[in-house]
């Protein structure tokens, strides 16, 4: 070899530039290595710019996206197409057929569909996440109400019920992924951070057994919710919410029991 | 057509740097750097020139060779490699190396399975359609059955590509298919083309890989995927002393029994010890600009699935 290899110097055919996204301007400093424009997807480089490179490598991987970050665009891209194809590669493959890449791109992923309900249930929690903490800067501002425990807890898993709405045909099949012994580790990453976060918001300072009780009453509350919307055929799921509203007060009933006691 | 691909090669600057690529294009004209054949030492083009008689010769026997070598093995490796394709219908596939048709036809079979899967589906979610449409679902299904699917079966050597014609019509695939004389250096196909690039038990014998594998990613689309099915070496000493005495004592026995050619069976056996290595394939693959890059070893390493994705 007469040189180390300068893999990472040559332009990627589709991982594109995070500076165009950004709009950011590259650095002024000259291109050593000019690369064929045929490279570039033609509407993600505008003409006048020419790459930076700096060094070796260093600077030059910040300003592509990583694989990671192509894989996440391309399965939410697949999310369209789950109500027709379910939870599979199928879907994956028509995901990247949109951002025009080959159908061979799915190969990518697991053949099962794995990684695009764990990217969906990641998305859902974020946005839950994102609701959770508009509404406690909302309160602290003074713009709302702080709302009791019960009803804070009501609205919060619900609000994370409502995002399964769209895909509810085919969530049965996404929860036996999620059960899929290689997966249980990740779901139940998932499932238990998310019921970490709406504890974390409903004021949550327990500092004893009760942080376990309450994690687990809550799972258990939301996890039965769920199942009970797999098969709720009521208009907007009325049956459901009411279902929830009473599993919450049996709760807060059982934790007043249990003061007492 | 190497002419016109060098100054786009040149200004990449891959790997060694311009002059390698100056060197490639004009082989044939020098005698070329030293390189292996099997354990001899050879110049390229008498390497070329010796890797095309070999296999004009075997040829015919090919099919029986690999059976009774590998016995019967070789089918399963194959099965696992389509499998790990998991191609969809719609899928344009280049088998290259693929002389007698054996990825091809997988890949076909599996295609049609899939998109009959596909079909059925369909139809169990459309319940209450009238006589009509569902003749009339019928008869565009049969005409889809491949659901636009195709795969070119590209070799350099002739006679492996008359041996795959016939059994493709002694078999019974007509359509989905076609066969195109073609060097793995130099492919006679545009950029951006295919989607799935395969190489199966084939890219040991090419002479220069880093071409063939910078032409792999030349006609493959964006978001296309690269896979290599090869002989490969086996980390465990005590499977890899009884795999060396089973290549060299028994192999090329074989070969003069059954096909009459000691030699081209102690190539074959050569040139598998003289392939680089997994992790080695592997970093050459990254080289050509392959992203993801990543291997499966099938049992122990005799054989490794290298895949990767142009991204």
């Amino acid at each position: 070899q007469l040189c180390p290899p300068q893999r990472d110097l040559q332009a990627s055919a589709v991982l594109r530039r995070v500076s165009d996204e950004q709009k950011k301007e590259p650095s002024a400093s000259p291109s050593q290595f000019h690369l064929h424009p045929d490279d570039y997807q033609p509407e993600q480089e505008p003409q006048d710019t020419h790459p930076s490179y700096t060094g070796q490598g260093g600077q030059e991987s910040e300003d592509y996206e990583s694989e990671e970050q192509l894989q996440q665009r391309i399965l939410t891209a697949a999310l369209d197409f789950v109500p027709e194809h379910g939870w599979s590669a199928e879907a994956i493959a028509e995901g990247a057929k949109t951002l025009g890449l080959s159908v061979a791109a799915a190969g990518m992923f697991h053949r099962d569909g794995s990684e695009l309900v764990l990217h969906f249930v990641s998305q859902c929690n974020t946005k839950l996440s994102e609701l959770l903490k508009q509404e406690h800067k909302r309160v602290q501002l003074g713009e709302a109400e702080k709302k009791a425990t019960d009803q804070f807890l009501r609205d919060a898993v619900e609000a994370r019920l409502r995002m399964l709405i769209p895909y509810i045909e085919k969530w049965p099949q996404a929860l036996s992924i999620l059960l899929l012994p290689h997966n249980i580790p990740s779901s139940l990453n998932l499932l238990t951070s998310m019921i970490d976060d709406i504890l974390h918001y409903a004021g949550d300072q327990a500092t004893d057994f009760n942080w376990y009780t309450r994690r687990a009453v809550l799972t258990a509350i939301y996890n039965t919710s769920e199942l009970v919307m797999m098969q709720d055929s009521s208009p907007d799921f009325k049956d459901t919410w009411s279902f929830l509203e009473k599993r919450v007060a049996d709760a807060m009933n059982m934790s007043n029991t249990a003061e007492q006691v | 057509a190497a002419a016109g691909l060098c100054p786009c090669r040149a200004l990449l600057a891959r790997r060694g740097g311009a002059l390698r690529e100056l060197r490639g294009s004009v082989r044939g004209l020098a005698a070329g750097p030293e390189m292996h054949f099997g354990f001899q030492t050879v110049t390229e083009a008498e390497r070329r020139e010796k890797i095309y008689r070999v296999f004009e010769s075997v040829a015919k026997k090919y099919d029986i060779m690999n059976d009774s070598m590998t016995l019967g093995i070789h089918r399963i490796w194959k099965d696992i490699f389509v499998r790990k394709m998991n191609p969809s219908p719609g899928t344009l596939l280049l088998d290259v190396a693929g002389g007698t048709g054996d990825i091809a036809f997988r890949f076909l079979n599996y295609v049609h399975s899939v998109r009959e899967r596909q079909l059925q589906r369909k139809l169990r979610q459309q319940q209450n359609l009238s006589w009509q449409e569902i003749s009339e679902t019928y008869q565009e299904n049969k005409l889809k059955s491949l659901g636009d699917s195709q795969v070119v079966v590209c070799d350099i050597n002739k006679e492996m590509l008359k041996v795959g014609k016939q059994k493709a019509q002694h078999l019974g695939y007509s359509e989905g298919l076609s066969w195109v004389l073609g060097n793995a250096e130099e492919l006679p196909f545009d950029d951006d083309k295919f989607d799935v690039y395969t190489i199966a038990f084939g890219i040991r014998n090419v002479t220069r890989i880093d071409l063939a594998l910078q032409e792999a990613y030349r006609v493959l689309k964006p978001g296309g995927r690269f896979l290599c099915l090869e002989f490969s070496h086996i980390n465990n000493p005590l499977l890899s002393r009884l795999y060396d005495l089973y290549s060299f004592q028994v192999i090329p026995v074989l070969g003069e029994v059954i096909a009459g050619d000691w030699k081209s069976y102690q190539y074959l056996v050569e040139s598998i010890r003289r392939f680089p290595p997994q992790e080695e394939l592997k970093a050459m693959i990254e080289d050509a600009g392959f992203f993801k890059v990543d291997y499966q070893n099938l049992n122990a390493g005799i054989v490794a699935i290298h895949s990767g994705f142009k991204l």
